[in-house]
């Protein structure tokens, strides 16, 4: 199996955010803030940086939201994001178990 | 009632934007409200009933309808683009909440990446020049000439100046000022500009002559003064090309005002290129003697 590389920041709370549904800009913005109390933000930026990067390995997805009448964008996990994910969780868990044995 | 404008012509180097960020916000506390930002020149509107604080982006935008929505949702207006890539964004300041809430890049890797972006775009720009720089240094080597090595000159400051600006943007830290460096942006302009005007009324200028006769049989000696004239307007080394095919010797020769010799030349085969001579400013003119059919044919520039 391909070593995956370390993720930033930014795009593990984006896709950590995203896996347990779709949701919009904002919502993993503050879903964040609240996740990593504070510690972590993530700036218009970054997220469009972040989304359209991961738009293009094909981690993520747009959809447009049919709830209300405002047209709205949300990004949903694809399955590859989620074994992106679930690679850098085992990857993070073993830097941790690492640090326990030391 | 009618709105106040007011127009800057203030410039920034790429690798120094968070000074303009800072010029942005400063304006704004004054009241001088940013209608629409560019590379030359910037309009600002009078209002000093709101503050904004101001963000600069540098990339091709793939989806603009995403990319405005997404900052709209933190609070940000999209204010304009320039032609090269940068983008304006405002944002109603409010002292109650952080330095934070005005960054739009919050981790180093999103910030590396937009640096990045124009670092490489230097790179290449600088590297581009560099490369003409050495062409142009071997062409002054070889024939030096007053608009060749000016040219070598502007060349070397812009390709290190693109090189250094790469080098500096590369090394930006999130939340980090610069200091201001408007004199080197000053001194590349400069150097664009006195390029090409050595270009374009230097290399103007010159004689750039290109001239050719011929005889089949000669029946007395023909000496033929001055047949084509030709100004040097300033005093530089000038290039001669020189062709002779004659049956008898023939001489050729370049005669100044006072009708002295500056240059001369004497044979039946005379295949010369880029012949270098050093010429005050004057007048000139080319001579010829000849006593056998003959083919002439020289260029001066």
């Amino acid at each position: 199996m391909k070593k995956s590389e370390p993720m930033s920041e930014s795009y593990y709370y984006i896709l950590l955010c995203l896996a347990k549904g779709a949701n919009h800009g904002y919502g993993i913005m503050q879903m964040t803030e609240k996740l990593s109390r504070g510690d972590v933000t993530i700036g218009s930026g970054t997220m469009y940086g972040a989304t359209s990067n991961m738009m293009k390995k094909g981690w993520i997805k747009e959809i447009m939201s049919t709830e209300g009448a405002e047209r709205r964008r949300l990004y949903q996990l694809t399955d590859t994001g989620r074994e992106a994910l679930r690679a850098e969780i085992s990857r993070l868990r073993r830097m941790l178990e690492n640090a326990e044995e030391v | 009632m009618s709105a106040t404008y007011k127009r800057s012509f203030r410039m920034y180097s790429a690798w120094n934007y968070m000074q303009e960020v800072e010029d942005l916000n400063k304006m704004s506390d004054e009241g001088w409200q940013l209608v629409r930002g560019g590379c030359f020149h910037s309009k600002f509107v009078k209002n000093p009933d709101i503050r904004y604080r101001y963000q600069l982006d540098y990339q091709k935008i793939d989806d603009m309808a995403r990319y405005i929505e997404i900052f709209r949702e933190q609070g940000w207006e999209y204010v304009n683009s320039t032609f090269n890539g940068w983008h304006y964004l405002k944002k109603l300041y409010d002292p109650a909440l952080p330095d934070e809430a005005y960054e739009i890049f919050t981790d180093r890797e999103s910030l590396r990446e937009m640096t990045g972006r124009w670092t490489r775009f230097a790179t290449i720009l600088g590297v581009l020049f560099g490369i003409m720089a050495i062409i142009e240094a071997f062409r002054v080597i070889t024939a030096p000439n007053l608009p060749r090595i000016i040219q070598l000159f502007t060349l070397i400051i812009e390709s290190g100046l693109l090189l250094r600006g790469a080098f500096i943007m590369r090394r930006t830290e999130p939340g980090q000022k610069l200091r201001h460096d408007s004199l080197i942006l000053g001194i590349f302009f400069a150097c664009i500009f006195i390029g090409a005007a050595s270009n374009i009324i230097l290399d103007d200028m010159r004689p750039n002559l290109n001239t050719q006769q011929q005889a089949d049989e000669v029946f007395e000696p023909i000496v033929e003064n001055r047949w084509v004239d030709f100004d040097v307007k300033y005093p530089d080394n000038y290039y001669l090309d020189l062709m002779i095919k004659a049956d008898e010797p023939l001489t050729f020769e370049i005669v100044n005002e006072a009708d002295e010799v500056v240059y001369t030349e004497t044979g039946t085969d005379v295949d010369k290129k880029d012949i270098r001579i050093k010429l005050p400013r004057g007048s000139y003119g080319f001579r010829m003697s000849v006593n056998s059919g003959f083919e002439l044919a020289c260029s001066i520039d």
